[in-house]
């Protein structure tokens, strides 16, 4: 991937992406939501989060990046470093 | 821990809904292979009348989707252990599931389950399902989990419980 | 084709929305204690399985099939997650909609009891190719 898409690394795309797997309104899903607190997110849907994000941005998260994944912020932050290389 | 007795002792189902008939191999050791032999004797064959054609009597796709979800849950039960004892498998979500072709009597279905991706009790898999060499079924992810039994007994006298 | 579920469906509300181009139906299916699948999922706890959940929806949605959508074919479940366990004697209360997606048809659908919602599910069909 160039550096360009990188750096467009699409946070509305990855709002609608995650509204459709927690099965919530796109409104619902703000920067900052908690998707345990506020989206009802439980342990099951939890993981599925992690890997629609591998599948969908070909990356692959370790067992503490995984838990740090709590808001569509952090998502975005997390998997953006995997693609410019720097976990 | 392959053959008939062992499906028995890792799945709580029972007839009419115990959908795996034998186990081929769990190894690798995220891998899973077992085999489901569909026959015409199966009760839901038994409400057609004499008339039912050929189409009537494709297996019903939801029971071919049960039979490789118990196959991923010989698989659970065999990466958790003791620790899914006294546990109930909770089948949380599925998404891509596609069919290929039915499935009728005289099929001897394998089925393919891979654990995909685990974090504390739950766990995604993923996994066909051929007869022969043709694939039927392929899953494309399907989430699972371990919970205390009164999770739901709570649910069931009606008090709020997630699952 | 024959199914797992006794229990017969029950078309509550069935619509065409002009605007939309959608059609649109409510669907109750009465679970009994007899349904043949509680001797066995699981004996001495009967819990009606998912897949049998899924069945009612697939059942309610061929009542509701779009009608100039000719014979349709179920080729995949897209999604589909369950939130809570349906018991017998729950009534589960079937709300979908169909809607075409280029060639193919979804068929979404929400599924409640009177505790709340149980599933939520989109099928996808496909034209039987004329032969």
């Amino acid at each position: 991937m160039s550096i360009e898409t990188i750096a467009e690394l699409d946070r509305e795309e990855m709002r609608v992406l995650l509204a459709e797997t927690v099965d919530a309104d796109l409104t619902e899903v703000t920067d900052d939501a908690d998707f345990v607190k506020t989206l009802a997110v439980d342990s099951l849907m939890a993981l599925e989060v992690i890997v629609v994000l591998e599948r969908r941005y070909g990356v692959k998260f370790s067992e503490s990046e995984m838990r740090s994944v709590r808001t569509l912020r952090s998502a975005h932050e997390l998997v953006s470093a995997k693609l410019r290389g720097r976990p | 821990m392959i053959g008939p007795a062992s499906v028995r002792s890792m799945l709580p189902h029972r007839y009419p809904m115990l959908l795996v008939d034998r186990i081929l191999e769990v190894g690798e050791p995220d891998f899973v292979r077992t085999v489901k032999a569909v026959t015409i004797n199966e009760p839901w064959y038994s409400r057609l009348g004499p008339d039912a054609s050929e189409a009537d009597l494709a297996y019903p796709e939801f029971l071919l989707i049960e039979s490789w979800t118990q196959t991923a849950g010989i698989l659970a039960k065999q990466i958790a252990r003791s620790a899914a004892d006294g546990q109930i498998m909770l089948f949380g979500s599925m998404n891509d599931v596609e069919f290929h072709r039915p499935v009728f009597p005289g099929d001897l279905v394998e089925h393919h389950a891979r654990l995909y991706r685990a974090l504390n009790d739950t766990m995604i898999f993923e996994g066909t399902s051929r007869v022969g060499a043709e694939p039927v079924l392929t899953v494309g992810r399907m989430t699972m989990a371990f919970r205390p039994g009164e999770l739901l007994s709570s649910a069931r006298a009606g008090q709020s419980g997630s699952q | 084709m024959t199914s797992p579920v006794l229990a017969e469906r029950r078309v509550e509300r069935l619509e065409f929305d002009d605007l939309s181009g959608k059609w649109s139906a409510t669907v109750s299916v009465s679970i009994n204690a007899d349904e043949p699948v509680f001797a066995g999922h699981y004996p001495d706890f009967p819990i009606f399985p998912g897949v049998c959940v899924l069945e009612c929806v697939r059942r309610g949605a061929e009542v509701a099939a779009p009608a100039d959508a000719g014979i349709l074919r179920l080729a995949a479940v897209e999604s589909t997650r369950f939130t809570s366990a349906v018991y017998p004697g729950d009534v589960l209360s079937i709300e979908l909609q169909w809607a075409q997606r280029g060639l193919d048809w979804r068929c979404s659908a929400r599924v409640g009891t009177d505790r709340g919602p149980a599933a939520s599910v989109r099928l996808r069909y496909q034209p039987e190719e004329a032969s």
